[in-house]
């Protein structure tokens, strides 16, 4: 060992000397590939070789109260053609052959597809569109054709899928269902109606796979599995009735167009529950034609009019103001506050009348008196009535674009002397036909006020994920007496011969309801416009069905009060609600013997044999009643010609046998 | 006698392999079944059972007379040796390589036990009382005929990269006393290699000329006279040597070979030729980078990694490793894994001062020599500092006889800094 202390050192300083070298070349490495250069990695690594691909999942499908689809989700193809990528004798052998099975189909001539072919190929064009949004079934009857058939390489066929929304029930409670789409800029969902209220159970979530990029376009799955799996969206089962919404849609359609009126909308409420069972709006285009256009009956509030007197005929009931019997003297038809003239409809007005009758008259006089004699020295009595009701809050439901009511305070800015008297019958306040409905709705479920629902459940294929409880906004609005009250007076409004809605009146079924016909843009005459109303529910004894309907600018020359308007479409609904569900009494046994009865019908038997022992005289009979008579006798029939019996043979009075012929002439 | 072992290596040890497990984890795991970590059909499940094993032999070790391993090295050497050879004739051949043995469903790697035997076979040689390596040139001869002999029973298994291995412990003969002659002549050889690749022999030859003319002038002023004859020797050699390197690599080399310094020393210029190559020969390379890369300075995270998860690095789990560490945890986590693996074999070294024993000392060298190469090369063939070698990241890379043969390189070497107070006796 001849080797010093200092020498040993510089030797381990040395071998110290090249780690720490090698070290340091490590990180100057390392900085530079993941500090310097690491953006330009991990574009490259994110960019051009993986990428996460989005799978997008199936949308739930959408269906009405009895699971029919009211939307669910398609996939439709579009064949295009590339013309330049068939050979020219594969081109030339085909085109004919391929136009002539387009023609067939497509229904144009075959000499329009050739030529659109012939100039697609002569213009390079690889991207002809041969047909667009077909079915499954079609799609693979096209990729068939000749040529086609050949595939993408050969015979330049490009298919291209997407998935498509569509409404089995066409355009009925289109608007009601919605759409919903997803912006990709701000990363936001937008859309309308129950799909829109709903698209975070029918939308699933994205699903993500990494693929690498191995060619120009081309993109190979990394893994064999899902790096994230697609959850398919829920399936959401509304409440709405598709025959009802049949009924409710074309009724409206129909008077929308009678009446050529701007726009309208019909909702139908299942009283104890809420659930809206048909929602239809309609708005004219310019081309006249109407189509689902805005949620009026969510979005758009307006002054309700007469159909408000119920608010105040409740409030004047509950404070005692008023008894149904009180009789009012309705001014002969002009009451002026301030200058400002409340007018009734009919001139000169109705005299002295009950307060019930004012109600069914639909007096504007004088529920405004009843209102300004009890509340003048206290508004904000009356208006804190309405307020504990609820009403000047909107419904919270879950589809976007409710409007707000407005319902003015006594101390608010522009609260004035005439405030409370014009809020009477129903002006400077709005509210939407929604929230309308439900105060209509709470009447006729005997004061609970119930929130209106358009879903029933939400589903995963056939377990319910989350089930819609029925909500209630307010357990009682109102008195059980004064509730009783209203009904009758809502009863009358159809049934009497004065009550404004009396033209609806149909002995078959009962209907209770208010008219409404509001004056719309009354500040200006020259624009003077109605909105017409009617609401209620039927069987007015025991309801079942709650319903509103509202007309706006129905061509004056051909009418605007509500009950001749908006009426008729409640009628029809409420008539096809009847004839569809018809009131079923069920027996438990129905072959019980009833010893009394079979008793006393063997001895009307024996006795009305008895008394036929010889062949009645028929003569002048209908043939069907003589055939019945004869043949109950045990006799054998034989008929000619048609109507009544001018011979019969043998003549009345021979003995029965049983099985003898009786021949009858008709004429 | 265990309150004497070095924790603050053994601490280090369990972080290296503890973090080496959890990027062999996420290299291998498929993510869409959630198994037990000790699940024996997963890569980190075996690993997990390996790192188990390891344990149990390190206490094994440990346990055993620190006289055993002075006293049975040329044994350990001899039987590590015929191992080696064993491999000739029932060796198994996987990847194309002929270096495991089947043993029941299990592969075992000779080559990777064999680095510790050849550590306790020189150091046992060098610090035999007899020998003397820098005055007598037999011994040297035979010092490195210990060194290099398994190095020529590995290489053709093929595996160069392991064979490569032995050279480092020419850092044990540096330190005790052989000439560095020898060191920087083969570091030289290695630049001029370099640089002829880059610049060809003409420049090169050039330089050298320049270069020692200075030397001649500045050398002839402080009158300390260099003969010109020596000097154009010594041209006449590197020139020689320049020009051999060319023309081997133009024509002896393979295509593969060409590809793989080109790529290292950043030769080809063309872009086309470039995507080419990074399409084949460095493909690995490339593709380590990018991950490495793309994990920024603060990294991806824990399982984040895309280009870890894609499976774009082949080898990931072995000797590419690092590319995990690199792309989920970023630069910060890089460095501390390079802090982490300097801080073991400086320890090492430390501890090769303290022992009494020359035995020790060297043994202790010569594991701070294994692991640094290691370490070293196959950092710097996954950030593409060095060409690519296939050597394993000692602790981290997935492989039950890799992690044991570094297991027992470590752990002897403390079992033996454990017992150096009983060294005088």
């Amino acid at each position: 060992m001849a080797i010093t202390e200092k020498n040993i050192s510089n030797r381990l300083y040395f071998v110290a000397g090249c780690m720490f070298l090698f070290a340091m070349a490590v990180v100057v490495k390392l900085v530079t590939i993941q500090v310097v250069e690491g953006d330009h990695y991990k574009k490259k690594a994110e960019d051009s070789t993986i990428r996460n691909f989005v799978i997008e999942p199936n949308r739930g499908n959408l269906y009405s109260d009895d699971g029919s689809l009211l939307a669910t989700s398609v996939t439709r193809y579009d064949v295009r053609f590339d013309a330049v990528t068939p050979k020219q004798e594969v081109f030339e052998a085909h085109v004919k052959a391929l136009s002539d099975s387009l023609s067939l189909v497509f229904g144009k001539p075959s000499s329009y597809y050739q030529n659109l072919m012939r100039k697609a190929r002569a213009s390079k064009n690889r991207y002809l569109l041969l047909a667009r949004d077909l079915g499954y079934t079609d799609y693979l009857r096209v990729s068939n054709f000749p040529m086609l058939d050949l595939g993408p390489y050969k015979g330049g066929r490009i298919v291209e899928q997407e998935t498509q929304r569509e409404h089995p029930l066409g355009a009925i409670a289109e608007r009601s269902v919605g759409w919903e789409k997803f912006n990709a800029e701000t990363s936001k969902y937008f859309g309308v109606g129950l799909e829109r209220a709903f698209g975070e159970y029918l939308r699933g979530k994205q699903g993500r796979r990494l693929k690498q990029k191995i060619a120009k376009g081309q993109w190979k799955p990394i893994t064999d599995y899902n790096e994230v799996e697609p959850v398919d969206g829920y399936d959401v089962v509304s409440t709405i009735d598709i025959n009802i919404q049949d009924v409710a849609h074309h009724a409206l359609l129909t008077q929308l167009e009678k009446y050529n009126a701007d726009h309208g909308c019909v909702v139908v409420m299942e009283v104890e529950t809420g659930e809206v069972k048909a929602i239809s709006n309609l708005g004219r285009t310019k081309s006249g034609t109407y189509y689902e256009r805005l949620n009026y009956a969510i979005g758009e509030s307006l002054e309700p009019g007469s159909t408000f007197k119920l608010m105040s005929m409740m409030a004047a009931l509950e404070d005692k103001a008023v008894d149904t019997s009180t009789v009012i003297d309705t001014e002969n038809g002009v009451l002026r506050f301030y200058g400002k003239a409340v007018r009734d409809s009919r001139r000169g007005g109705y005299g002295e009348i009950t307060a019930s009758k004012v109600f069914e008259v639909s007096s504007n006089t004088g529920v405004v008196k009843v209102i300004d004699e009890f509340y003048g020295d206290q508004p904000e009595r009356f208006v804190n009535r309405i307020y504990n009701i609820g009403l000047n809050k909107p419904l919270g439901l879950p589809i976007e674009g409710e409007a707000n009511p407005i319902i003015p305070y006594p101390n608010d800015k522009d609260w004035s002397g005439i405030s409370l008297q014009w809020m009477a019958y129903g002006y400077g306040v709005e509210l939407t036909p929604l929230q309308i409905l439900s105060l209509y709705n709470a009447v006729a479920n005997d004061g609970e006020m119930v929130k209106p629902r358009l879903i029933k459940e939400v589903r995963q294929w056939d377990q319910p994920v989350k089930i819609m409880e029925k909500e209630v906004l307010n357990p009682s609005i109102c008195s059980k007496e004064t509730v009783k009250k209203l009904q009758s007076m809502l009863k009358n409004v159809v049934e009497k011969e004065h009550g404004t809605g009396h033209r609806l009146y149909s002995p078959n079924f009962s209907m209770a309801g208010k008219t409404g016909t509001a004056q719309k843009d009354y500040r200006d005459k020259s624009k003077l416009n109605y909105i017409s109303s009617f609401v209620g529910y039927f069987p007015a004894e025991a309801p079942k069905y709650s319903c509103i309907v509202v007309i706006h600018e129905p061509d004056k020359s051909v009418g605007y009060y509500g009950a001749d308007v908006s009426g008729p479409v409640f009628k029809s609904i409420a008539h096809k609600i009847y004839t569809n569900s018809p009131l079923i009494d069920t027996v438990d046994e129905l072959n019980k013997e009833n010893k009394p009865a079979l008793k006393s019908y063997e001895a009307y038997y024996a006795k009305v044999r008895g008394s036929h022992q010889a062949i009645p005289d028929v003569k002048g009979m209908s043939g069907m009643d003589a055939v019945s008579l004869l043949e109950n006798l045990g006799l054998q029939v034989e008929v000619e010609g048609q109507g009544r019996v001018v011979k019969q043979m043998p003549k009345s009075g021979v003995k029965i046998e049983d099985n003898k012929k009786v021949v009858l002439k008709l004429s | 006698m265990s309150n004497r072992l070095d924790w603050f290596s053994i601490i280090l040890y369990i972080l290296l392999v503890a973090i080496g497990w959890l990027n062999i984890y996420s290299a291998t795991y498929s993510g869409d079944t959630a198994s037990s970590v000790i699940d024996m059909s997963t890569m980190y499940g075996k690993q997990m059972i390996f790192i188990g094993v390891s344990i149990v032999l390190a206490i094994v070790l440990v346990s055993v007379e620190a006289k055993f391993y002075e006293r049975f090295a040329g044994v350990i050497y001899l039987v590590s040796m015929l191992s080696l050879l064993g491999l000739f004739l029932f060796g198994k051949n996987v990847n194309g390589a002929t270096s495991w043995y089947a043993i029941g469903g299990m592969t075992l790697q000779p080559s990777e036990f064999a680095k510790a035997a050849t550590a306790l076979a020189l150091a046992k040689f060098l610090s035999d009382i007899q020998t003397n390596i820098t005055t007598d040139n037999k011994d040297l001869v035979k010092a490195i005929g210990i060194m290099m002999f398994p190095a020529l029973l590995i290489i053709p298994q093929p595996d160069p990269g392991s064979a490569l291995v032995y050279t480092s412990l020419f850092f044990v003969l540096h330190r005790e006393g052989v000439s560095p002659l020898y060191l920087y002549l083969g570091f030289m050889a290695v630049v001029l290699f370099a640089l002829t690749l880059i610049y060809g022999p003409l420049w090169v030859i050039l330089g050298i000329c320049t270069l020692l003319g200075f030397l001649y002038y500045f050398m002839n002023r402080k009158k300390k006279r260099i003969k010109l004859y020596q000097l154009a020797a010594v041209i006449m050699v590197m020139a020689l040597y320049s020009y051999s390197v060319n023309f081997i690599f133009e024509n002896v080399f393979e295509q593969r070979h060409r590809d793989r310094f080109s790529l290292w020393l950043r030769l080809e210029d063309d872009p086309a030729k470039l995507d080419v190559i990074r399409k084949t020969i460095g493909y690995n390379t490339y593709q380590s980078e990018a991950a490495i890369g793309s994990g920024g300075v603060y990294g991806k995270g824990f399982l984040e990694g895309t280009r870890t998860k894609g499976d774009f690095v082949p080898e990931q789990h072995t000797d590419y490793i690092f590319s995990t560490v690199g792309e989920e945890w970023g630069f910060i986590g890089s460095v501390a894994v390079v802090i982490l693996f300097t801080a073991l074999i400086l320890r090492i070294i430390f501890i090769s001062e303290r022992q009494k024993s020359p035995f020790s000392r060297m043994y202790g060298y010569a594991a701070a020599a294994i692991l640094f190469f290691h370490f070293a090369i196959n950092i710097g063939m996954v950030i593409g500092l060095l060409p690519t070698i296939g050597i394993p990241l000692p602790f981290f890379s997935y492989g039950g006889s890799g992690l044991l043969g570094f297991t027992m390189l470590l752990f002897i070497l403390l079992k033996l800094d454990s017992n150096r107070i009983n060294e005088w006796i």
